[in-house]
């Protein structure tokens, strides 16, 4: 009898919230738009989009009105994105809303957001690698409203231990190649006698396709074919063999482990880590580690640096009735103000180009070797309708390569993985 | 004749809650999930649904990753089941023995299967960790070198196997237990009479007389074995070299992260269809030896 009562409640409550979706954009008035956000208003980001809002809200009173509904995604990006597909079956999508970077084609595809390019009055100030993120059928869909990057941390102590002269360490403008990397590796894995770089090899997650798509692109190699058709003879061709070939040795070599102790850099375990603009805020716990961030080393072969990026993004809902507003709204979310609000309050990367004038001078070092290193290299990933796949199977291929007695054949293993994206692509 | 009418309708009336709530929460998704696996449906596209007929299906069968799942989960079941059930049918052999401290030692056994199986996950997680890990650190005291576990392609399903065995055993241990107890007690008392040692006892009175539980349970471990998920999602994200996926891992992963739901529910009819027909062998084959 319990049971059932628990029953019949939950039914009575799922036709209850059926019934509150039904009422998520209001048709009263042509000049209210709700906007999604992905994030809870308690997170320092959440803020600065309330903020954000308010600001909106008094520049055009009288004109539009915006108001915010916080969605928060659990860690691996389900809740959020359960609501949108949710309103998307019964066409309740607000006016403006957020999505990740890598879905922007397989949303502009499946027609869910609108272009809005011709709303936005300062385009060529944005990054290239966010105009890229956003861009899919030379339309630009979503706009990100921050970057992301990544760059190799190195614990300053230690080197000095190894004997490494810290003036001589590359930068942005002079980067490393592989080589110099792995004779850094070799110095430091001789003085420590254990691996000595954290590169996150046991976060099987989209982080395998985010931090190490650069060392392929480097290389001058592609996971898929500009036009996203090919992978077979692109991801396996002798480029991505070299790539791999790379990212292998580091692990066979010992430099790198497959099974990394947790906040090993943080601890002083490792020397290096390869770490997001993330760590830094991380770092800020553990002010006894010296640290600095140096850019990704670049392939031998062309000298070429390239980091990776991306990040979430605003967008318009193609059923929105409201485009006028709608589109007035994301100017104003990617206007300088707006974009160096969002860097500052949540540590993350600017993704324009007068954004970083502004705030150049207001945050750390390592931030600016991040940032810097973004304008210059940042590189998007595919945009590919079937992303998630294609993601997962190049997570597969990393993953299995730092197996190197199972996978001593890159080649093969390519030739094997390049077939998988080539079936999920067709 | 009008009594017997009033009757029927009684029950139907009785009945009903438990048959819409059923036919709400199961009858009706599995008929949609047989439909869809005749289509494209795409995730983001709900309004745009196309009949394929067998597409989704002959993809599945040229997919290495299901096949590999597949492969995966009939390791886990036949290593599994031995074990768990082995392990339940001891403690309930235990406890059934120990009078004092029983309770004790019920809720002890017990306790693993009330805990949320994300919560056992990531303990074993910090457990089993290479360098770190308390396992390892008993192992190098006695003298083993440290075992990769998890990150080892060819020792991650057995350790997956150990950790769910442990996990599950205590719930099969009271049904055993209920099993045991109402074995009645003449039935030793005449064996005792015939002289049986401790041996004969279990063999010829205990286990057949515990049949019917044992049958009870290798079924329903048998099909919780095959819905393996949690854990490896946690543990292992289906890794190394998919050497964890399972079958209903992929199916999630398909269905909303790829976002192709026609495809995933393709695969969950194909995969019911293999529990369909193992389950039924299984309860063949324990009626047969009824016989």
């Amino acid at each position: 009898m319990k049971k059932l009562s628990v029953l019949v409640g939950v039914v009575c409550a799922v036709l209850f919230l059926a019934a509150c979706g039904s009422g998520g954009s209001s048709e009263a008035n042509h000049n209210e738009i709700v906007v999604w956000f992905h994030t809870s208003l308690e997170t320092p980001e959440g803020e600065a989009m309330q903020n954000t809002i308010d600001r909106f809200n008094e520049e055009y009173e009288g004109e539009y009105t915006a108001t915010a509904e916080f969605v928060p995604r659990s860690g691996s990006g389900g809740g959020y994105e359960d609501k949108i597909n949710a309103a998307l079956t019964t066409d309740t999508l607000p006016d403006v809303l957020t999505l990740d970077g890598p879905n922007t084609a397989a949303y502009a595809e499946s027609g869910i957001i609108a272009p809005v390019d011709e709303y936005l009055t300062n385009k060529d100030d944005l990054l290239p690698s966010i105009i890229e993120q956003g861009t899919y059928d030379d339309q630009m869909y979503g706009v990100g409203f921050s970057e992301s990057g990544v760059g190799i941390f190195y614990n300053k102590q230690m080197f000095e231990q190894a004997g490494i002269d810290l003036e001589t360490l590359p930068t942005v403008d002079e980067p490393w190649d592989w080589d110099q990397f792995i004779e850094l590796n070799e110095t430091l894995h001789n003085e420590f006698d254990k691996p000595v770089i954290d590169m996150g090899f046991d976060d099987k997650s989209e982080w395998l396709m985010y931090a190490f798509t650069p060392f392929l692109w480097s290389q001058g190699g592609d996971v898929v074919s500009e036009d996203g058709t090919t992978a077979e003879g692109v991801l396996n061709d002798e480029n991505g063999v070299k790539a791999f070939t790379f990212i292998q040795d580091m692990v066979k070599n010992g430099y790198s482990t497959i099974t990394p102790v947790e906040k090993g850099f943080h601890t002083g375990e490792y020397a290096m880590k390869l770490g997001g603009s993330w760590t830094i805020a991380e770092l800020e716990e553990y002010p006894d580690i010296e640290y600095g961030v140096m850019p990704y080393p670049t392939s031998p072969d062309t000298g070429e640096l390239v980091s990776p990026s991306g990040s979430w993004q605003y967008a318009m809902s193609a059923s929105s009735e409201k485009q006028e507003a709608a589109g007035a709204l994301i100017d104003f979310m990617v206007s300088t103000e707006s974009l160096s609000e969002m860097s500052l309050a949540n540590s993350v990367l600017p993704a324009s180009y007068s954004a970083i004038d502004e705030i150049t001078d207001e945050v750390s070092d390592e931030m600016n070797v991040l940032i810097e290193q973004n304008a210059a290299s940042a590189q998007a990933r595919p945009l590919l309708p079937n992303y998630p796949q294609v993601s997962r199977i190049f997570q597969d291929t990393i993953s299995d390569t730092t197996y190197y007695e199972e996978n001593s054949d890159i080649q093969a293993l390519l030739d094997d993985k390049a077939a998988q994206i080539q079936s999920a692509l067709d | 004749m009008n009594i017997k009418k009033k009757e029927n309708l009684a029950a139907y009336i009785f009945l009903a809650p438990a048959l819409i709530l059923l036919g709400l929460f199961l009858v009706y998704p599995s008929l949609l999930a047989i439909y869809y696996s005749f289509t494209d449906y795409y995730l983001l596209t709900p309004n745009d649904i196309n009949i394929v007929w067998l597409e989704n299906f002959i993809a599945i069968f040229k997919d290495p990753v299901f096949i590999q799942s597949l492969k995966n989960i009939a390791l886990f079941v036949v290593l599994v089941i031995p074990i768990q059930v082995g392990a339940a049918l001891g403690l309930a052999l235990l406890i059934n023995k120990q009078r004092k401290g029983n309770i004790f030692f019920k809720v002890a056994f017990f306790s693993p299967v009330v805990l949320s199986l994300v919560v056992i996950s990531v303990l074993w997680l910090y457990l089993l960790n290479p360098s770190e890990g308390l396992i390892n650190n008993i192992l190098l005291n006695v003298g083993i070198d440290p075992q990769p576990f998890l990150s080892s392609p060819t020792q991650a399903m057995v350790t997956i196997v150990f950790v769910s065995a442990w996990q599950g055993a205590g719930y099969q241990m009271l049904i055993f237990l209920a099993g045991l107890q109402n074995i009645p007690g003449e039935v030793y008392e005449a064996g005792k009479i015939d002289g049986v040692n401790k041996w004969q006892k279990f063999y010829y009175i205990t286990l057949p007389l515990l049949k019917p539980t044992s049958i009870l349970i290798m079924i329903t471990t048998l099909i919780s074995a095959f819905k393996l998920i949690i854990q490896p999602m946690v543990m292992t994200q289906g890794g190394p070299m998919n050497a964890t996926m399972t079958p209903v891992y992929y199916i999630y992963q398909s269905g909303f992260s790829d976002r192709m739901i026609g495809y995933a529910s393709a695969m969950t009819v194909i995969f019911g269809i293999v529990i369909g027909i193992v389950t039924l062998i299984q309860s063949r084959v324990s009626r047969e030896d009824d016989n």
